[in-house]
């Protein structure tokens, strides 16, 4: 396939894939049934899950869905938003090269035509929305964007507290998009419900990490019955029935096991020589009297309750009985870890001796039977020690594929939320208004050059440069060494930064801490190059610079921070600044027109041709986006309406007024148009797609490429 | 080598209501299910070409669960009815047929999906709001100093499943028996909230209904040799049981992970065994009566107890186990070493019992909430059809115990509810237009679409091509049979409503239910004699029927919402 041909291409499986997405984009979206080979049904308004089950087989179309279930995972929201910006896009391209060709024929060439025509290849193109990406998308989000920002937090008091009504319009929004059209309130109101009796004063992002890491243990399903007799209850419901419930009153402690506790008769590894029948019988007693004097020693304890991670012998339940402790079995493995991180619970190894204290037990307030559509559960008020105060959510359906759906929607909700607590840090470049063209060229000629290397080669130049960040970390304050090894490493430096934001969707969460450790150790790199190009200041003054920059970018809290550079060489500002947590925009398109309006600007001010033609090109396609929204309304919120009233308010500096309420996270957005963006650089990259036709080599490889 | 196989690309299906397909399967379905609805709905065959036996059936679980549906939106449909009647019981077909007929009024209407639902959850709301309230005019409260009301309940049950083949006067005979078998369930000493005993239902096959019987207590079926051997057995005071729920065979499987070496001339069959005659001496020395086992018993444990005149019964099964444990007021021993005395039970009596050609051992218990119905019908299929019916019957009266109301059946219910709905649309639109964008034009097309859903499922009772009319004063639904004489007073020719509860010499005017009709408002007090009157009325739960109305709206607003349909082919 021709370079050319590729975004025709891949401009026709987007076509087709914004078709099916946006029937279910926006509030007045409709459903989607998938079927699984299996014969189980699902509803879903799930752009992702859509994607996924559509099988597709178009290599562009693969790598579509690769990236946006990598943005899902990161983000939990926005695949829906994610192709149709994309389509925009790739339409926008498309029309540009088709312009071109008119351009040629009725030969009459603009300047930008020419330019087009001059740089005509998509790598090109390429690098300039990579760039864009980097620098120009922070820019316009911390200069002009982040006056409009709203917070869900409520600003009096010092701390952050969390607002109530704003986040039920944030979930509300949120849910208009996940759930059936008369389900959203319902299920946005449950959530909020949950979300503030589950939380305590001091609690903060660890909540949602808990929450997303056991969401599958803290709620139920009940098939059969109307959705709104879902419900939340306190304390946590384990998918069993007991093995033994003796009831008991007030507190209950409780201890955890994960072995039995009757001594096996033979242990792994060993022999047993049984030389008499007496023998026999008498380790056989042995193992019982052992097992009943454990027992006896937990119900002297005053244990009520036994949890166990395995199938416990009948003797174990038989003396539980007898003295009067309640028995759960089987409990899996995420059950005991969520127990443990809940309440400090360390499994207790059962020994004989009456003499000591069981120190590892935990309290109750209640445990007992739980039945729910005559399913049996076992309901545990579990005493929190953690800022966390458990609750489980009974979600209720007349079918399992619309109780799945809920419970993936409000699964994404807390990971949207989990990424709404996060500050999220935008660091650009920004050229003095006196700035002279000679200074800022050869960085950008320089980044270019840098740049092309990105696709060649970055992920080998990565690693071993993260390896000399590890090694010399302890050595951070000997600028000496520090000052060598970058300046060995000069070139990957650039690529790096040009790298990061690319590789961020691939990374998983548990990567965090290396991306900061790369990011920090970055920024002083970042300016030793920029400092080598503006013609080497004084090694006394980069030393400084360096060891500066260090210190504060340690400093991560710092919200907006500036840094001038030192040189005195270089008109260049870098900022290092971040959007702060829980900033939201209303709903509606809102964060799209304000993106357009200011990339407009910055495109009629922009110097650089190909800056500007960008710019224009991801401000039009963002428009695409209210466009469908307000597909279906007519007059006053009918989108020209909307747009114009938007631009006008804008441009007098007079507030948005939206026609809808319903708030959503700007994280979101940003990290939405950051993953578009990477997801067309790569498009853009390929040139030549080939197809084998021999069966692939190994199995696993091919699955682990369907279930990207 | 594994086998590789490329995942197939995914069919994908736009608008999949208006495909004819979809159309014509969903109204197969209707038809299945609207025949098989009412007192005098039809009976279906269900066989399987592969084998297993014929099944005659109108019940929706039966019907469902067998049918193979190859459509998704078919698929949506009866996983929701299966599910509501799984958890209610009851009213499995009722939601079915309402679902359907939602589906298919609507979609005669070119409105968007966007308003449906909207408008169909507000009529949903508005329903739910009427039946919950005060002034409901078709909900009668359940006086439990009486077993009236409760009565006409289980047997209104049990007149709409034809398929049980019973005859009136069995109908009255299974109705007590199964009353008679809830109120054995309920404990006598109640402390702060209820636990509800279990009704045990023993099949018997072959034999005449009217030989069906309820026994407090647990029986447990034996071999007629065991049977004769108990046979001499009298004892009339209170008896020791042991209750074993673990193997008493004497096998050792569990040796740990390790290995175990044995030295020649060494019997470990022996070990056990002697630790299990020594368990039996133990029992023996402790008085006890009577020996349960979940498990195999050794025969030489068996033979030693009984030469002690012990009785000894194995391989209960381990669904007895938990209905067994509250009888005698126990929990199961495991362990064959010492046995404390704390862990043996008691029942007041042990009688052998002989039921038809079955021989069953029967304990009585001195307290418990456990009871057995030995069901009787003539053949296999009618039997199981019997006892779904029982278990619907029981588990309805247990739903009446939490929320003590019943609603007016026979069809009743549901053209007094279209009848409230169609005046409370005319008269105070907008009440249900508050907050969103729908015309009233919307409304009083999706009204009418949802009144006349209610109004066909009432008329879908009526199966030998009689017509159905409703009386413009209560709003209850009355039928008259086919060929009837050009009428001259409709009082003449129709006797009574539905329900029962109003006959036609009330002064009372008709209309077909096809018909269109003036809007007037239902008369909503419920007239005194319904809550006193002698008279059988035919009745239905309310939580059943109102779970299975949200459920089928739910279900219909669920499909009538699907834009695309995917189906994974691989």
């Amino acid at each position: 396939m021709a370079a050319a041909g590729s975004v025709k291409a891949a401009l026709q499986v987007a076509e087709v894939l914004e078709t099916i997405v946006s029937r279910c984009m926006g509030p007045e979206g409709r459903q989607v049934l998938c079927t699984k080979p299996t014969g189980e049904v699902l509803l879903s308004r799930d752009g992702g899950r859509l994607l996924q089950a559509l099988h597709l087989e178009h290599p562009i179309a693969r790598v579509i869905v690769a990236c946006v279930s990598s943005h899902l995972k990161k983000a939990g929201d926005g695949a829906k938003t994610f192709i149709v910006l994309l389509c925009h896009l790739l339409r926008g391209l498309h029309a540009i090269t088709e312009k071109e060709k008119g351009d040629l024929m009725s030969e009459n060439m603009q300047t930008h035509g020419k330019h087009w025509k001059n740089c005509c290849q998509w790598k090109c193109i390429s690098q300039a929305l990579l760039t864009f990406q980097t620098h120009i998308l922070d820019c316009v989000m911390d200069q002009y964007l982040s006056r409009h920002f709203l917070s869900i937090f409520s600003s009096s008091a010092k701390e952050r507290t969390l607002c109530r009504s704003s986040l039920e319009l944030l979930l509300e929004a949120y849910f208009c998009g996940r759930v059936g059209r008369n389900n959203h309130k319902f299920i946005s109101q449950l959530m909020c419900d949950y979300f503030f009796k589950c939380m305590t004063c001091k609690s903060g992002i660890e909540i949602f990490e808990l929450i997303d890491d056991y969401f599958v243990e803290l709620n139920v399903g009940v098939t059969g019955l109307p959705v709104s007799d879902s419900k939340i209850i306190a304390g946590l419901l384990l998918h069993r029935d007991f093995s033994v419930y003796c009831p008991a009153d007030g507190d209950i402690r409780i201890v955890m096991v994960t072995e039995a506790i009757q001594p096996p008769f033979t242990t792994s590894g060993s022999e047993f020589f049984l030389n008499s029948e007496t023998q026999f019988q008498t380790s056989q007693f042995w193992i019982m009297e052992r097992t009943k004097a454990i027992m006896k020693h937990l119900c002297g304890q005053n244990v009520k309750l036994l949890l166990s991670s395995v199938k416990q012998p009948d003797s174990v339940v038989y003396y539980a009985a007898l003295n009067g402790i309640s028995v759960v079995e089987c409990l899996s493995a995420e059950e005991v870890s969520f127990i443990q991180r809940i309440t400090d619970l360390s499994p207790f190894v059962p020994q004989a001796s009456s003499q000591y204290d069981i120190s590892n037990t935990a309290l109750v307030k209640f445990c007992k039977p739980f039945i729910l559509r005559s399913k049996r559960y076992v309901h545990l008020g579990l005493i929190s020690t953690c800022t966390f105060i458990p609750h489980c959510i009974v979600l209720c359906g007349p079918v399992q594929g619309l109780i799945e759906q809920h419970e993936n929607a409000l699964h994404g909700a807390f990971k949207m939320l989990r990424q709404l607590y996060k500050d999220l840090d935008l660091s650009y470049i920004r050229y003095a208004s006196d700035q002279n063209e000679t200074s800022s060229t050869p960085v950008s000629k320089n980044r270019r050059e840098n740049d092309q290397l990105v696709e060649t080669g970055n992920k080998s130049i990565q690693r071993p440069y993260q390896d000399t960040v590890v090694k010399d970390k302890d050595e951070l304050e000997k600028t000496q060494t520090y000052l060598k090894v970058y300046s060995n490493l000069v070139v990957s430096d650039i690529e790096l930064e040009a790298y990061i934001p690319c590789s961020t969707p691939e990374l998983t969460s548990a990567d965090t801490f290396q991306i900061d450790e790369t990011l920090r150790c970055l920024s002083p790199g970042e300016h030793r190059i920029i400092g080598d190009c503006a013609l080497l200041a004084e090694g006394n003054s980069i030393d400084n610079s360096t060891t500066q920059v260090t210190k504060i970018t340690r400093k991560q809290s710092m919200s907006p921070v500036k840094y001038n550079s030192l040189d005195e060489g270089t008109c260049q500002s870098y900022y290092s600044s971040s959007i702060p947590a829980g900033s939201v925009l209303p709903v509606g398109g809102n964060f799209e027109i304000l993106l357009h309006y200011y990339l407009t600007n910055y495109a009629k001010k922009c110097q650089s041709s190909e800056e500007s033609m960008v710019s224009m090109l991801i401000a039009n396609a963002l428009l695409g986006i209210p466009k469908i929204l307000c597909r279906y309304k007519n007059g006053k919120y009918s989108f020209p309406h909307f747009y114009l009233k938007a631009l006008r308010a804008l441009e007098t500096n007079q507030p948005m007024v939206s026609s809808q309420t319903g708030l959503e996270s700007v994280i979101g957005k940003y990290q939405l148009i950051t993953s578009v963006l990477q997801c067309l650089i790569k498009i853009l990259t390929i040139d030549l797609i080939i197809s084998i036709k021999r069966q692939p080599q190994k199995v696993h490889h091919q699955d682990s490429e369907d279930e990207l | 080598m594994s086998r590789l196989e490329a995942k197939k690309p995914s069919l994908c299906e736009s608008e999949p209501l208006t495909s004819e397909r979809v159309r014509a399967a969903l109204s197969v379905l209707k038809g299945i299910v609207t025949s098989c609805y009412g007192p005098s709905g039809r009976l279906k065959q269900l066989h399987n070409g592969l084998g297993g036996y014929v099944r005659t059936t109108s019940q929706s679980w039966a019907l469902l669960s067998n049918l193979s549906v190859t459509h998704p939106v078919l698929k949506i449909l009866t996983a929701s009815v299966q599910n509501q009647a799984a958890c209610f019981g009851d009213c499995g077909l009722f939601t079915a047929i309402l679902c359907c007929n939602l589906i298919e009024n609507v979609q005669r209407l070119a409105l968007t999906p966007a308003a449906v639902i909207r408008l169909n959850k507000h009529l949903l709301s508005l329903c739910t709001d009427y039946l919950k309230s005060e002034a409901c005019g078709c909900r009668i409260p359940v006086d439990f100093s009486s077993s009236r009301i409760l009565l006409c309940l289980v047997r209104s049950i049990l007149t709409s499943k034809p398929a049980c083949m019973l005859t009136r006067k069995e109908i009255d005979h299974i109705s007590a028996l199964i009353l008679r078998a809830f109120l054995f369930t309920i404990p006598e000493n109640t402390e702060d909230h209820i636990i509800l005993g279990k009704t045990i239902i023993v099949p018997l096959k072959g034999q005449r209904v009217m030989d069906s019987i309820v026994l407090p207590g647990i029986l447990i079926e034996m071999s007629e040799i065991q049977f004769v051997r108990l046979l001499p057995f009298k004892k009339a005071d209170v008896l020791k049981v042991a209750l074993f729920g673990m193997s008493l065979s004497g096998d050792f499987s569990d040796t740990g992970e390790g290995t175990v070496m044995v030295s020649r001339g060494v019997s470990l069959e022996n070990a056990v065994l002697d630790q299990l005659l020594r368990l039996g001496r133990q029992l023996v020395s402790d008085h006890v009566d009577l020996v349960l086992c979940q498990k195999v018993i050794h025969p030489s444990l068996k033979q030693f107890l009984s030469t002690h005149r012990v009785i000894a019964i194995d391989r209960v099964g381990g669904t007895l186990m938990e209905p067994l444990c509250k009888v005698t007021g126990t929990q199961p021993i495991g362990s064959l070493d010492s046995v404390s005395s704390s862990s043996y039970g008691s029942v007041k009596n042990v009688c052998p019992a002989q039921c038809g050609s079955k021989h069953f051992l029967h304990l009585i218990p001195s307290e418990a909430s456990i009871c057995s119905l030995l069901l009787c019908n003539r053949n296999d299929t009618a039997w199981d059809e019997l006892k779904l019916t029982c278990q619907t019957a029981l588990h309805v009266l247990q739903s009446t115990l939490k929320e003590p109301w019943v609603l007016l059946g026979g069809g009743c219910t549901e053209t007094h509810l279209a009848a409230y709905i169609r005046h409370k649309t005319h008269t105070e639109p907008e009440n249900l237009l508050s907050d969103d964008g729908c015309t009233k034009t919307e409304l009083e097309l999706i009204a009418e679409a949802f009144c006349s859903a209610l109004e066909s499922l009432a008329g879908s009772l009526e199966h030998d091509g009689g017509e159905t009319l409703t009386d413009m004063k209560y709003g209850h639904c009355w039928s008259v049979q086919a060929g009837s004489p050009a009428v001259v007073s409709w009082a003449d020719l129709l006797s009574q409503c539905g329900c029962g509860l109003h006959n036609s010499q009330e002064e009372l005017s008709w209309s077909f239910l096809k018909s269109t009709r003036h809007p007037v408002a239902p008369d909503t007090c419920l007239p005194q004699k319904a809550t006193d009157s002698a008279g059988g009325l035919t009745v239905d739960c309310l939580t059943a029927k109102l779970g299975g109305l949200q459920v089928a709206v739910e279900t219909a607003n669920l499909i009538l919402d699907l834009s695309y349909i995917i189906q994974d082919k691989n």
